[in-house]
């Protein structure tokens, strides 16, 4: 099984899955504290402005999800169904069970379900969290910047996830990349 | 009197035709049509209603016209007997259609080579090999660059591009398309408070790199190529104009006689602008205007062939781009009175690009 691509809000802030609010908060307070001071003394080009950016988003998120019991469990459970459901998918492919179809249209949903609210939705929502605008410095300016970059981070990932699932549309494909390379050449050479 | 309607049915649809309609699609990276050939309503179904032998879908079968070269190459392809196998089941089955992977290959390098570079695009994408194929031809197009082959690198980077993927499109990626219209409005979106400040008169250490990045459309792309010496830089971009706009002597042509008018009244149009803040300078403006001899708003009217709304700046530069689209990069906004703005050409002496590109000696 795998969870890559899933975020991941206790490893943002280096904590295991039973870390109470307590350590939640503390964590968060010291990985932020460092990381502005990090950003402070950084020669900032735009691809770094744009890293900075996602990462004060996302530690500013899991504090926001996991500080709160039920917005916690609710991201537990989301997180732990849409990875159930890409093993369920998966393992009707395998089969060759008919439910595949419907399988994959519920995984489906669901994966843009998870990724539109906990890689877009809470993030912005934690960049207007009293507590978080205090630690992180984040104000509208940074969430004009961040709707574009977390957007644009939340398609990779979905990028990432897709790229291991089963084919649907087609078939699995060969790839011979020598053949791939003498094809691109010859389309090249045809207008020369 | 009330009989049931005797019904005609249907006659099976051969595996000539079934496959004949497929090479079609395939030859010209027509995805559409190669994904309704499996839709429940196709006519290529034996259960489907539809008939494939009616004008209705003359368009789906090939004309003689179509016959040979690429057309040929697909119909081997779709007639290998795994493939057609692979066909006959999707044809009868009741669930979405998987298409062959080898035929969706196939389809997407025609696109490219029919320059349809969103189907292309979308198609290397269900395969997951599209950033691979970028990079692909953006190495070979690179390399090429290298070895002072300016037309296969302009191809490459063409295509490179054409199979980018804006990951920031709302709400899901979707291909890069080539939004100069909008790129445009973006580089004269702020008027040029001293004439250094526009676009077209930016020294040749600016000016390429904004080139390169407003005509690439992919910004990763663009800075590959910044690394390049510059006169290498100036005539990949002009050959790049030259192959995205075969047009492109019709606008030098028009480019130059709007000069000449520019040449002749340019002085004096700059005496009423220097003067327009003043108090009473309205009716001065009037009688300057009438003076010049010749009306500031022939000077748009020539570069874009035809006049259009005073005012309508924007709307005329969207209108230059559709037809020239690397015309933006050498005109600029000059306000002539208080009413009236102008969108004129303009250059500096020995301006490299300019120069490549034949707009001025």
């Amino acid at each position: 099984m795998t969870d890559d691509g899933y975020i991941d809000y206790f490893a943002t802030l280096g904590l295991d899955a039973s870390a109470n609010p307590g350590e939640v908060k503390n964590h968060y307070r010291k990985r932020m504290k460092a990381l502005v001071n990090e950003i402070a003394s950084t020669a900032l080009t735009p691809a770094k402005q744009e890293a900075y950016l996602l990462q004060i988003a996302e530690m500013n998120a899991a504090f926001y999800i996991l500080r709160d019991e039920e917005r916690r469990q609710k991201y537990e459970s989301d997180r732990a169904g849409t990875i159930a459901l890409e093993e369920e998918w998966r393992a009707a492919v395998e089969s060759g069970s008919e439910k595949s179809d419907n399988l994959r249209r519920q995984y489906e949903g669901a994966l843009k379900h998870f990724l539109a609210a906990y890689m877009e939705e809470y993030v912005l929502e934690a960049g207007r969290d009293k507590e978080c605008v205090e630690n992180s410095h984040w104000d509208p300016s940074h969430e004009r910047h961040a709707s574009r970059v977390l957007r644009h981070h939340r398609q990779r990932l979905y990028q990432k996830i897709h790229e291991r699932l089963p084919y649907y549309e087609i078939t699995p494909p060969t790839i011979n990349w020598d053949e791939r390379a003498r094809v691109v050449a010859s389309t090249l050479a045809a207008k020369g | 009197m009330f009989g049931k309607k005797k019904t005609e049915t249907k006659r099976p649809v051969g595996q000539a035709d079934i496959d004949a309609c497929l090479a079609k699609a395939v030859a010209q990276g027509d995805m559409v049509n190669l994904k309704f050939a499996f839709t429940p309503n196709s006519p290529l179904r034996d259960e489907s209603p539809e008939v494939l032998d009616t004008a209705k879908y003359a368009y789906l079968r090939p004309s003689d016209a179509d016959r040979g070269g690429a057309y040929d190459q697909a119909l081997a392809l779709v007639s290998r007997p795994e493939i057609q196998q692979h066909h006959v089941t999707q044809l009868k089955a009741k669930r979405p259609a998987q298409l062959h992977a080898d035929v969706v290959m196939a389809l997407a390098d025609n696109a490219v080579r029919l320059e349809k570079f969103t189907v292309a695009a979308q198609a290397y994408e269900m395969l997951r090999i599209r950033e691979r194929m970028r990079e692909e031809y953006a190495a070979q197009a690179e390399a090429a660059l290298d070895q002072g082959d300016l037309n296969t690198a302009v191809r490459g980077f063409r295509i490179a591009t054409g199979l980018s993927y804006d990951y920031a499109a709302f709400p899901e990626p979707m291909p890069l398309v080539p939004n100069y219209q909008s790129r445009a409005l973006m580089l004269h979106a702020i008027y040029p408070k001293r004439p250094e400040d526009s676009i077209a008169l930016l020294p040749p250490e600016r000016q390429i790199p904004a080139a390169l990045n407003y005509l690439l459309l992919d910004p990763e792309l663009a800075a590959r190529l910044r690394e390049k010496p510059a006169d290498v830089l100036v005539n990949f971009i002009a050959e790049y104009v030259r192959q995205r706009d075969p047009q492109w002597d019709e606008f030098v042509k028009r480019y130059r006689e709007a000069c000449e008018i520019v040449r002749d009244i340019g002085e004096k149009m700059k005496g009423i602008a220097d003067q327009k803040q003043e108090q009473g300078a309205k009716l001065r403006e009037e009688i300057a205007l009438q003076e010049l001899g010749v009306d500031p708003k022939e000077v748009p009217a020539k570069l874009l062939g035809r006049s259009i709304e005073p005012g309508d700046w924007w709307q005329y530069l969207k209108d230059l781009v559709y037809q020239h689209p690397a015309s933006v990069l050498f005109v600029t906004r000059q306000m002539v009175t208080r009413d009236i703005e102008i969108v004129m050409p303009r250059f500096y002496q020995n301006a490299p690009l300019g120069r490549a590109l034949g707009l001025f000696d």
